[in-house]
């Protein structure tokens, strides 16, 4: 579909949506997501601001993940104005975006879609039932949030990120008095991968292009290539020749395709399959155990893939603890010039890729932000339409239910929106 | 004012609100107007003032350590925009949350969850003072009838401090 809206918008799509299915003689005719919150004009508002304010600007885009907009929009600026990261600060970066997974996944996994699954309205209600459990995924998330206010000042917005590095060196007793929450933190997210595997999952098989970042030595979690389950191999500054957004009249969130027009999928169900090989020894050894053997195409079981993610995450921020030692100062200096850059890290919902151009005074020219909830939109909506048929002989209320569910499994911003979901089959059986 | 006696309890006073959804930052301008006005009472060492937009389920340990707890926030009830009220907490259920929350996590979920699992997190007094909200879109800054009603809700939390938790002062 073809629009001509020349005013640019994003919308951050954590907010209200509808669904809209349409019949006709007894088949779909017409699905719509209709995200209709007001578009927020980030890339608009950055324009004229400093290249050092934009971290804390579009961290105010999302409060789940604000470490992913400070990391993406750091790393493109950083390479816009050729400043080098020490090794000490990419790994301090990489500890505080394992909070943010921990906080955003937990969240995800017991509160957002485990009540889908074990048939209740809402994580309130799934306390009443599994009170242990609903009581786990508080510690979790708590301490998700404990380590991103250790590194960042506060686990809303940190404030401690910057372009460069971060502009203080926590306290290594801030860190390492977490190292025991932490120990925890992993034997729970290795008990929550084992019983993610026995739920009960709508069988729903898709076959999807997934999409990742990618490192031949580590779980992409900050840069690398953006790879494809299509065979597609290219460097970050080439994402938006790869990765085409469009207007969709019904949605104030741009909808993403491949260069070649199909939709695509990003987030963990995407890491998880293009960067198995690159899990570390606790996750290969649970997804051994359980019986987990990629690739995985059922969107309902990203609730497993977020487990097995928590598990490496987990690890990975112990190792991170215990190595933290802290040298030489906390950000590099930055010689302000001209330049433009790209940046890209996986959020816990997927990639999020930034590029900036800076003027010659450090000033932001131009700004490109593309999240991963709106990189997905164009592959939820593709899902529904393989969903509708089984759907339509449903009582309305299972009916909705079952779309707010697949939509949910996505992504917890859009859930969200799907909290309010208001599901309208239209019949045309003219 | 002058604090004559401290109640031996601990009191937290927690602005909410989202500043960037106009009057939706009433919570927290509320709690901001009571400290520049009730300086004395603000700096108290049992008082903890937090000023706190959307934490979602993290307001369960914003609250814990404290014995009483005085939170104020945005409310939309159908009331006249500005008016300022108790609300119990029983009565939390009726105020939707909307898009304005942690992924459906406001308040009254958070307390309800917290009561079902941590209780013992949670204060053993719970006052929620709620402004009527009267535009809630996009942008910073409160409207008009919100704005005018600052002074009265500082008053209001002022008056709240000083008859259940500093009971020999006066307002």
């Amino acid at each position: 579909m073809k629009t001509d809206i020349v005013v640019p918008a994003l919308a951050r799509v954590e907010g209200e949506g509808a669904l809209y299915i349409r019949l006709k003689n007894g088949q779909v005719d017409e699905i719509q997501i209709n995200i209709y919150e007001p578009p927020r004009f980030f890339e608009g508002l950055l324009i004229g601001r400093y290249f050092q304010e934009v971290p804390d600007l579009t961290a105010r885009i999302c409060g789940i993940c604000p470490v992913a907009y400070q990391m993406s929009s750091a790393m493109a600026l950083e390479q816009a104005l050729d400043v080098d990261i020490a090794p000490q600060v990419s790994a301090l970066r990489r500890l505080l975006y394992c909070g943010e997974y921990i906080q955003s996944h937990s969240l995800h996994i017991y509160m957002l879609q485990a009540p889908d699954l074990l048939g209740h309205e809402s994580a309130i209600s799934l306390a009443g039932e599994a009170p242990d459990l609903v009581r786990k995924a508080l510690r979790v998330k708590k301490i998700g949030n404990e380590l991103m206010r250790a590194i960042g000042g506060r686990s809303i917005h940190p404030v401690n990120a910057c372009v460069g590095g971060f502009y203080r060196w926590p306290n290594r007793q801030d860190l390492t008095s977490l190292q025991a929450d932490m120990e925890w933190c992993l034997e729970a997210s290795i008990e929550t991968a084992r019983w993610a595997v026995t739920l009960p999952y709508p069988e729903f098989k898709q076959v999807y292009e997934f999409v990742a970042l990618h490192r031949p030595d580590e779980y992409a979690i900050l840069g690398g290539e953006v790879i494809s389950s299509n065979n597609l191999i290219i460097p970050i500054s080439q994402f938006e020749e790869a990765f085409l957004e469009e207007h969709i009249p019904y949605s104030n969130a741009l909808h993403s395709r491949t260069a070649s027009g199909s939709p695509y999928l990003t987030g963990p169900l995407a890491r998880l399959n293009l960067n198995f090989a690159q899990l570390g020894k606790q996750a290969r050894q649970v997804c051994e155990d359980i019986g987990f053997i990629p690739p995985l195409q059922n969107p309902y079981k990203s609730l497993l893939a977020r487990a097995i993610e928590l598990i490496q995450i987990c690890a990975e921020a112990i190792e991170l603890i215990v190595g933290y030692n802290p040298r030489g100062p906390s950000r590099s200096e930055i010689t302000v010039k001209e330049g433009e850059g790209t940046g890209a890290t996986e959020a816990p919902r997927g990639i999020l890729y930034h590029r900036y151009v800076v003027s010659a005074e450090g000033m932001i020219r131009h700004a490109r932000i593309v999240p991963p909830t709106a990189q997905n939109l164009a592959r939820m909506e593709a899902d529904l339409w393989s969903l509708a048929p089984n759907i339509l002989e449903m009582p309305h209320e299972q009916a909705t239910q079952a779309c707010e569910h697949l939509i949910r499994s996505y992504d917890p911003c859009i859930s969200c929106a799907t909290h309010f979901l208001k599901l309208k089959v239209e019949t045309n059986d003219g | 004012m002058t604090v004559t006696r401290v109640v031996k309890t601990g009191l937290v006073i927690v602005g909410l609100g989202q500043e960037i959804r106009g009057d939706d930052g009433a919570g927290i301008a509320a709690v901001r107007s009571w400290q520049a006005k009730y300086t004395e009472t603000a700096s108290h060492p049992l008082i903890r003032v937090e000023l706190v937009e959307t934490p979602g389920l993290a307001l369960t340990d914003i609250l814990a350590g404290a014995q009483v707890a005085l939170i104020v926030d945005a409310v939309q009830s159908g009331q006249p925009a500005g008016e300022v009220s108790l609300v119990e907490e029983s009565q939390l259920e009726t105020y939707s949350s909307g898009t304005g929350t942690a992924h459906g996590f406001g308040v009254a979920e958070t307390l309800s969850l917290a009561r079902s699992l941590e209780p013992a997190k949670l204060p053993y007094r719970l006052i929620l003072l709620g402004i009527e909200a009267g535009d809630l879109g996009l942008g910073h800054g409160l409207s008009a009838p919100v704005e005018a009603a600052l002074p009265a809700a500082a008053r209001f939390i002022q008056e709240l401090i000083c008859r259940f938790f500093l009971p020999d002062s006066t307002a």
